[in-house]
């Protein structure tokens, strides 16, 4: 790798008082907005009133109204009960995901940049692989031979996001081993593991997280990627992916098939990137 | 320098031997016989046999690589399990579809990075910098298949503009072939152009700062002048690295795109060849995929020194 060698001032972050402000107005729907979602993925786990598969044959591909806030599919399901338990599959992927890469990112980053050496060249080789395969054509193959479950989708992509996840913690690592505390846990002749889970670990985690919010918007978009392309949570399961593509052929008849969720999708991406950006900003 | 060339090469070499590896062993990482999951259960001993022998299952996957790698300096990527066509060729047709739509993208992505980008750091935090931030934040929220969407709807659904999919060849027809393009073209570049210039934005912030800069200011340099002629190019090495990881992941990483506006490229055949589990036609678009990723990050760790000779390639 490259290395600059040459001291680059850091950036002067000026602030003014009405741009904090206006960021907090952000941050506050941001949380606001995930929230509200969750809470109702998880009513619509026990209120049948928001029933993802039953159908009302009626009215088919129905504009949006009072009965059908998001309006119908073309099936006559409920677009808005569909999105709400999209979120739900969205969530449960991306906690998945969440657990693969920060469980494994954040341990081999913190290994290879502590012990350095050999081990931290053949991890650096081993995540260099793992990003040199094309992501979607991986998650793609792995689902296939496997079967589409929460699971195998949640891991695989978690497991994609691990090269990224471990290299932010070595980097951190790798400065946080020249600083005195550490200095002195060895000069108390502390063992190697307990410099690394008592000294290292809490300081690398704050960072491991606020890049937890970025992996999480990195696994729903994947999972819509994936659920768009068909090879996502097969129907009936409702996933924010699939919901869109099955609107695709009504874009012009009926385009709040496809609009709510897709808008659903965004502002959630947008909230977690908002939020995200707000945790990585307190810890610089 | 020669000893770190070494290195960096022995790197690319390792990473790709792994991967090689890696993707040699997938059939066989599968639960079960790859040849029932192709062939079916109904399949005879005799045609499991032969597609064994016809995939090379019985060797190891380091053999495999290993004769893969043979064939394929000789310009043989191995036939199709589905339609018997030479992969070979199949690549040199698809190839510069895909690669056309990459580099139509970057056009776009750069085009509109850039500019902007240069507008935003000459004021930092004035009105033209927060809308442009906000753009590009929206725009980072979007997944590929909701942006692309979102253009059919509005040029092909509504104002009938441009054909919603659909390509045609550049050799037919160079008009038809624009118009086949724009939309995924599109749909590429603006995801791109937002991470370009919040990168570039940010680094332009930084090295405005420096004394090079205030020098040149004092000296009464016009601020267009500083920004074009002093401030870019120290500040495009973001810049750089995020284009040769563009560029490299599209190369496999159009599936979307090419599946949504029916593009006949790379990631199409992908798709197709995993939904049909066409084993030799996976291996070939991963390794070349992967190859162009290696690729790149030398290249881009090449340009480096180019950009910023103060640069020295340590051997971290």
């Amino acid at each position: 790798m490259a290395t600059i060698n040459i001291a680059l001032p850091k950036a002067a972050l000026t602030k003014s008082k009405t741009s904090r402000r206006r960021i907090n107005t952000g941050l506050l729907l941001s949380i606001l907005w995930l929230a509200v979602l969750g809470t109702l993925s998880l009513v619509s786990l026990f209120w049948d009133g928001l029933d993802p598969i039953k159908a009302d044959f009626s009215s088919p591909a129905a504009a949006p109204s009072a009965d059908h806030l998001f309006g119908t599919d073309a099936t006559g399901r409920d677009v808005f009960a569909r999105t709400v338990a999209g979120a739900r599959s969205s969530f449960a992927v991306a906690g998945i995901t969440l657990t693969v890469g920060l469980g494994v990112g954040v341990l081999l980053g913190t290994l290879a940049g502590y012990l350095g050496g050999l081990f931290d060249r053949v991890i650096g080789i081993l995540l260099d692989s793992i990003i040199a395969f094309p992501a979607l054509i991986l998650i793609m193959l792995v689902v296939t031979l496997q079967g589409p479950s929460l699971w195998t989708i949640g891991s695989i992509i978690g497991f994609l996001t691990v090269p990224s996840m471990a290299r932010i913690t070595r980097a951190s690592t790798l400065t946080l081993r020249e600083r005195e505390f550490v200095t002195a846990a060895r000069l108390l002749n502390a063992s190697r593991v307990r410099i690394m889970l008592r000294e290292v670990l809490p300081n690398v985690a704050p960072i491991a997280l606020a890049y937890g919010f970025t992996v999480m918007t990195v696994s729903i978009v994947a999972e819509g990627s994936l659920s768009f392309l068909g090879f996502g949570l097969q129907p009936p399961t409702p996933s924010w992916g699939g919901i869109i593509a099955d609107g695709r052929t009504q874009l012009a008849a009926a385009p709040w098939i496809s609009l709510f969720p897709a808008i659903t999708l965004c502002l959630t991406v947008l909230a977690l990137n908002v939020v995200g950006e707000r945790v990585k900003g307190r810890n610089s | 320098m020669t000893s770190f060339w070494l290195g960096r090469g022995g790197r690319a070499l390792a990473v790709l031997a792994l991967l090689g590896v890696f993707t040699m062993a997938l059939p066989q990482l599968i639960p079960g016989d790859p040849a029932i999951a192709v062939l079916g259960t109904q399949a005879t001993p005799e045609q499991i046999a032969l597609f064994h022998s016809k995939l090379d299952l019985d060797q190891n996957p380091f053999v495999r690589f290993g004769n893969w790698i043979a064939q394929a300096v000789q310009g043989n990527l191995g036939t199709s399990l589905t339609t018997d066509a030479s992969i070979a060729d199949e690549f040199a047709r698809r190839l510069p579809v895909t690669l056309q739509l990459v580099l139509a993208s970057q056009v776009i992505a750069l085009g509109l990075a850039i500019p902007v980008a240069l507008r935003q750091a000459w004021r930092p935090n004035g009105l033209m910098d927060r809308i442009a931030t906000g753009i590009s934040f929206v725009l980072l929220s979007m997944p590929g298949f909701v942006l692309g969407l979102v253009l059919i709807y509005l040029f092909a659904v509504r104002l009938s503009w441009l054909p919603a999919t659909g390509w045609v060849p550049f050799v037919e027809d160079p008009l038809g072939n624009l118009r086949t393009l724009v939309l995924p073209a599109l749909t590429l570049g603006l995801a791109e152009a937002a991470i370009y210039g919040r990168a570039l934005r940010s680094d332009l912030v930084t090295t405005l700062d420096q004394p090079f800069i205030h020098a040149a200011t004092s000296r009464g340099m016009r601020p267009g002048k500083i920004l074009v002629a002093r401030a870019f190019r120290p500040s495009s090495l973001s810049l750089v690295t995020l284009v040769g990881l563009g560029i490299a992941s599209s190369i496999g990483g159009s599936i979307l795109v090419e599946t949504l506006f029916a593009v006949p490229g790379m990631g199409r055949l992908a798709q197709g060849a995993i939904l049909a589990r066409d084993f030799p036609v996976i291996e070939a678009v991963v390794l070349v995929a992967g190859c162009a990723v290696v690729l790149m990050n030398i290249l881009v760790d090449l340009s480096y020194r180019f950009i910023d000779p103060r640069i020295t390639h340590g051997n971290n």
